[in-house]
């Protein structure tokens, strides 16, 4: 009995903030999708300040809904103009939290994720959105530097 | 003495830390403001000018007073009239459960536990009877419940819970005369008349560079909140209310509502939160802090035992139901601007408000962290036994599946 083949990855999820280390992210899974047929699926997180105040919370939502939704415009042509099937969408809540939902209810083969630095206190206080996707994940992580 | 604007530059600076602070640590700036500001009074006040940031100054406390009628009308006006219409049933019972619960509790226990007399008592109730709309709806749309029928009805039951704090303080401290009177009937013929005539007003004036929405707007709170004072009431009930009645025409109007909130963030509300932290005494919560021990407690206990059984009662339970009750736990800016309007008035001195807005963070945050710690990553984290599905990811689930 021979080892299992490898077929590639079929569904690609890339977490999306517009950063620069987002955006090199998913240029990398971009072309990786193109090159093994995947669907990609887009995923921006909006994070809501806690405790959340009315006007605020209504503000940061619209806000981060607005840079998004614009930020998906040049991706969605980049994605037809390499016939890769492209899902995006823009949730609320903690980032890696729902990365890996998103992941588990999408059944993700690959999670592709944009590497950030952040200061000690940064860590210390909110942990990184990475080492927690890569603690929880179903699935196979990718950390583009 | 400082000048002016020099006092100006001073909050503004502190406004911008609290901002700077509020984006590093990923927290709300109204929480940072407060702190900021209590901090700020503290430091300012021992060691370098007396009367620190000399809060009771009256451009100040203008602004400040502005902030929270501002900020109270955005509140109500992101009610969803169409959702209230068609769940008021359900959220009058889990929004009262969640106000007379906690009100009276409190202040019971204010009253027989801490001794405090009872108009400080009544005030103390007040405050700690809040709720928060926005926590509720974070969590809500974090969970894909926001679509779902309880969803909506969670959150008008909110509304329903906040509206009990607004007319319980701007009708239990004033004295019932022929002003309070008055000011009922006004305020119902304005509330009646509004949803008409502003849309019309809009339509006819409106979409001009003169910014006649915002100076309308502004005149309602102001006119109705001039009467609500002269009726010995308080200006943030007028204003939560027509918050309300202009929630499906006004509260419609992003480009509106963005343009106010600019309004209220960039200058009302930074003078509103820094100046309630600005009377916090630390020196008081470090001497006493069991006081404030005792009433996150009362706040936290008759939350859940009023909230938890009305929750239960409509089909949810397990995790959910906790979570859900450690949510409508929180409120910040009802319980502030309780806490201050108590202040101003002599209804509590110093000390009392102290603990109270101790108190009213503590809530603010200690539910959240627990909810957080406890109960969210159970619902996200993959293949986890989570004893609730959303109707959206059922939905979800079913066509993957089909």
């Amino acid at each position: 009995m021979g080892s299992p083949v490898f077929v590639g990855f079929q569904r690609i999820l890339v977490a999306f903030d517009a950063s620069p280390h987002a955006e090199h992210a998913l240029n990398v899974a971009l072309s990786m999708a193109g090159d093994m047929r995947a669907k990609l699926f887009v995923l921006a997180v909006i994070r809501p300040p806690e405790p959340a105040e009315s006007a605020e919370f209504h503000a940061v939502l619209d806000e981060g809904r607005e840079r998004f939704e614009s930020s998906f415009i040049p991706v969605r042509a980049r994605a037809k103009e390499r016939e890769i099937e492209l899902e995006t969408d823009v949730v609320v809540g903690h980032p890696a939290e729902q990365i890996l939902h998103r992941a588990d209810t999408i059944q993700a083969s690959l999670i592709v994720l944009g590497k950030r630095s952040h200061t000690i206190l940064h860590r210390w206080m909110l942990g990184s959105n990475s080492e927690r996707v890569l603690k929880y994940a179903h699935c196979p992580v990718m950390i583009v530097h | 003495m400082m000048n002016t604007w020099a006092l100006a530059a001073l909050w503004v600076g502190l406004a911008l830390a609290a901002t700077l602070l509020a984006i590093w640590c990923k927290i709300s700036t109204a929480l940072t403001e407060i702190v900021v500001g209590t901090v700020a009074q503290l430091v300012i006040g021992a060691f370098m000018a007396q009367g620190g940031l000399l809060g009771n100054t009256q451009w100040i406390t203008f602004l400040a007073g502005t902030g929270a009628i501002v900020l109270t009308f955005l509140a109500g006006a992101e009610l969803d009239p169409v959702i209230f219409k068609t769940k008021w049933r359900e959220a009058s019972i889990i929004g009262l459960a969640g106000f007379f619960g906690p009100f009276l509790g409190c202040t019971a226990i204010a009253h027989y536990v801490l001794h405090w007399a009872i108009m400080p008592s009544w005030l103390c109730g007040v405050a700690l009877s809040t709720t928060s709309v926005a926590v509720v709806y974070a969590v809500m749309l974090e969970l894909g419940f926001n679509v779902t029928e309880y969803g909506k009805s969670i959150l008008a039951a909110c509304f329903i819970n906040d509206l009990g704090t607004v007319i319980a303080l701007g009708l239990i401290f004033s004295p019932f005369t022929i002003k309070t009177l008055i000011f009922v009937v006004v305020s119902i013929a304005v509330f009646v008349i509004l949803p008409f005539l502003t849309p019309w007003f809009f339509r006819k004036y409106g979409g001009r560079v003169s910014e006649l929405e915002a100076k309308y707007i502004l005149f309602l709170l102001f006119a109705m909140g001039g009467l609500a004072m002269w009726a010995g009431s308080e200006a943030v009930l007028p204003a939560y209310m027509i918050g309300m009645v202009l929630a499906g025409t006004v509260g419609k109007d992003h480009s509106l509502i963005r343009r106010l909130r600019t309004l209220t963030f960039g200058l009302l509300t930074p003078f509103y939160f820094i100046r309630a932290g600005s009377f916090v005494l630390v020196p008081v919560l470090i001497a006493a802090p069991a006081v404030m021990l005792i009433l996150f407690l009362a706040k936290s206990l008759t939350k859940a035992i009023s909230v938890y059984p009305a929750v239960r009662a409509h089909r949810y339970e397990g995790n959910s139901g906790a979570y859900y009750t450690l949510m409508m736990s929180t409120g910040l800016t009802f319980g502030t601007i309780s806490a201050l309007f108590g202040l101003n008035h002599n209804i509590i001195d110093q000390k009392q408000y102290s603990w109270i807005v101790g108190t009213v963070i503590a809530s603010a945050v200690i539910p959240t962290v627990i909810a957080n710690s406890f109960f969210l990553p159970r619902h996200l984290l993959p293949h986890a036994i989570t004893g609730i599905q959303s109707d959206q990811s059922a939905q979800q689930a079913a066509a993957e599946k089909a």
